[in-house]
């Protein structure tokens, strides 16, 4: 029973993920292949399991946490709720995002705040300082952007950054460090 | 430092048209006069017009000619950012072979803070990075400008008949003096006539002769009022039952900010050219010297002539000057006119304080000799080159009192350097007489210990 918990509390990283030692990454977190982890880059899987999809890419001081929600007490039974994260998001440097559920090719811009009750679907662009907290499904290919929140609908979704995730994981390990690749447990 | 972080904290008295009171970094200091000068007893000019993100110049007639804006830069209809161009690839077949597809590059206007793109509006991306991106033409510019030369023509007959009045009655009297005075009321119709656009280097006095001639050349322009339809266009049934959907609706000020044409839906939000700024130069009014003047250049920011308050008055507790400054500080008479605002008494000290010079080498010389000005310790707090930091009390006259304001004079004598050399029939006078000035300074305090 104890190996069991043990085992899910693991960090699962497929082959192909780039996740740098000096990241932090606590808890049970899937992180899916062609990803992209900098260094001081925190994911935090308190309250639940974490799962990362492929091709994103976190950049430094992101924080993806899926803590408790701040009135309810750590010791009392709340069931644990997964953190889906799609394919193709960029999390910019500095940004904060409690979402439960992001979808794909979205871009949460540096020190944008993202709230536990927003779900992001896919083309959104949260941008910089935006402190999205509301309790609401934010429609596909939305902006939000200017110190008060201002949103307009774009025609295109964001570009994935695949240039740039080629280039980084091509640098990234002659300078740093990388957390080795562990395949999902299986119980035996 | 009060200047920097806390402008309102220290206050001086402007004695101008207007008693303004503002920071001394705010303030400028015609030395000719010396005299504290604010924003509004000075004059402001145009100095030269730039774009501000590509920094380009222009004279003041292209400016004018192109609505001051620049030909180059674009702002986003949408959050007023610069928009940049970006450059994509697509197939686009050869034109010596239609079978076989090249990649070509398009350009396209991008914001990068809003998302904002050309395409949203259906501006087709264009082959050329700069140049190709037409502004929408106004559909009433033909009836405006007709309107506007109808009235430049009416403007211009008008002043004719006032001229010929003139002259009539008084024919000793010079043409010359006549014609400035209708210059300036005719120039209420914007550009003038044609005679002014032409001469606009040659000086007032060519005009006299030019005149009555060329008005009887001019043709007549007539126009048509301007006629009332009956019949509107009636609102679209589902006025009142469509639900609105708010990312297509225009805010208003995205609205206002193109009144050509003031679209409603966003679909229609066409990129407009960017505005100027301009550098200007302000002047003394009263002895018509020059307080600021910048350098021409636009990546320049740096001034001809910069006589700004800082650097020339004594701030509460630096001596910006070079030589060594007497200050003497008093405290407000009880009817002062200028004490409206202090809420409590200050008790100043007495004695004079002295301030040695600003020597920009002594913090790197480290044999300099200590300076042994003798100090009253109830006076002087402590002294480091040329600062001075010095002990006054202060008496609260109300219990709960939000902010405690103290007003006071500082009389410091100022050596005005770099006035010009005076001819040699004044004999040795000293030309670096000291002259005292007098300032009414206000000190907000903030507010009071429970």
């Amino acid at each position: 029973m104890a190996d069991k918990q043990n085992a899910q509390k693991s960090v699962k990283i497929a082959a192909g993920a780039v996740v740098c030692v000096e990241s932090e990454i606590r808890g049970d977190v899937t992180i899916g292949p062609r990803t992209v982890v900098h260094p001081k880059a925190r994911i935090i899987a308190e309250a639940g399991p974490i799962v990362i999809g492929e091709g994103n890419l976190i950049e430094e001081q992101a924080l993806i946490i899926n803590g408790y929600p701040e009135n309810i007490t750590p010791d009392s039974e709340v069931e644990p709720k997964t953190m889906t994260i799609g394919i193709n998001n960029v999390f910019e440097v500095g940004c904060v995002s409690q979402a439960l559920k992001i979808g794909d090719n979205n871009v949460i811009e540096s020190k944008a705040d993202v709230g536990r009750n927003v779900i992001l679907t896919s083309g959104c662009i949260i941008g910089a300082f935006c402190q999205v907290n509301t309790c609401e499904v934010i429609p596909e290919n939305t902006v939000i952007y200017g110190s008060g929140c201002m949103r307009r609908v774009q025609t295109e979704r964001p570009q994935p950054q695949t240039l740039q995730l080629d280039f980084l994981m091509k640098i990234l390990p002659n300078y740093h460090h990388l957390k080795k690749t562990v395949k999902a447990a299986t119980n035996n | 430092m009060a200047s920097l972080l806390q402008p309102d904290r220290v206050v001086y008295l402007v004695r101008g048209e207007k008693r303004i009171r503002a920071p001394l970094s705010q303030l400028y200091f015609c030395r000719y006069c010396s005299e504290l000068r604010s924003l509004e007893c000075v004059s402001h000019e145009v100095d030269s017009h730039y774009c501000p993100s590509c920094l380009e110049n222009m004279p003041s007639a292209e400016a004018k000619l192109k609505k001051n804006r620049c030909a180059n830069c674009f702002d986003c209809p949408c959050c007023m950012h610069t928009l940049s161009t970006r450059a994509t690839n697509i197939p686009a077949p050869l034109p010596d072979d239609p079978t076989k597809t090249a990649m070509k590059k398009a350009y396209y206007l991008a914001c990068g803070f809003c998302r904002w793109t050309s395409r949203d509006v259906g501006m087709a991306d264009k082959s050329v990075a700069s140049g190709g991106w037409q502004e929408p033409e106004n559909p009433h510019t033909q009836r405006i400008n007709k309107l506007v030369e109808y009235y430049q023509q009416l403007a211009h007959r008008e002043k004719q008949e006032r001229d010929r009045k003139k002259l009539a009655r008084r024919r000793q009297c010079m043409p010359l003096a006549f014609s400035q005075h209708t210059i300036h009321v005719v120039e209420k119709y914007g550009l003038g006539t044609r005679l002014q656009r032409q001469r606009s280097g040659a000086p007032i006095s060519s005009l006299a002769g030019l005149s009555l001639k060329e008005g009887e050349d001019q043709k007549e322009i007539t126009i048509e009022p301007a006629q009332a339809l009956e019949e509107v266009e009636p609102l679209p049934e589902d006025c009142y039952t469509r639900p609105i959907s708010l990312p297509e609706v225009t805010t208003l000020r995205q609205r206002l900010l193109q009144p050509d044409f003031q679209p409603a839906g966003a679909s229609q939000l066409h990129p407009r050219h960017k505005h100027l700024l301009m550098k200007r130069s302000l002047r003394c009014r009263k002895c018509e010297h020059n307080l600021s003047k910048p350098e021409f250049n636009p990546t320049s920011i740096k001034f001809k002539i910069q006589l700004v308050a800082e650097s020339q008055v004594l701030l509460t507790l630096t001596n910006p000057v070079e030589n060594i400054t007497h200050v003497s500080l008093a405290a407000c008479e009880e009817d002062d006119p200028d004490d409206i605002n202090s809420t409590a008494k200050v008790i100043v000290p007495s004695k004079e304080l002295v301030l040695a010079g600003k020597d920009a080498a002594a913090e790197y010389d480290e044999l300099a000799e200590p300076q042994d000005f003798q100090d009253d310790p109830d006076v002087v707090a402590f002294r480091k080159s040329n600062k001075i930091g010095f002990f006054i009390k202060v008496i609260p006259q109300k219990e709960e009192d939000a902010d405690v304001t103290v007003s006071f004079k500082i009389r410091h004598d100022f050596r005005n350097l770099a006035a010009p050399v005076r001819p040699s029939e004044e004999g040795a006078d000293n030309p670096t007489e000291a002259i005292w000035l007098t300032h009414h300074v206000e000190l907000r305090l903030g507010p009071l210990a429970p």
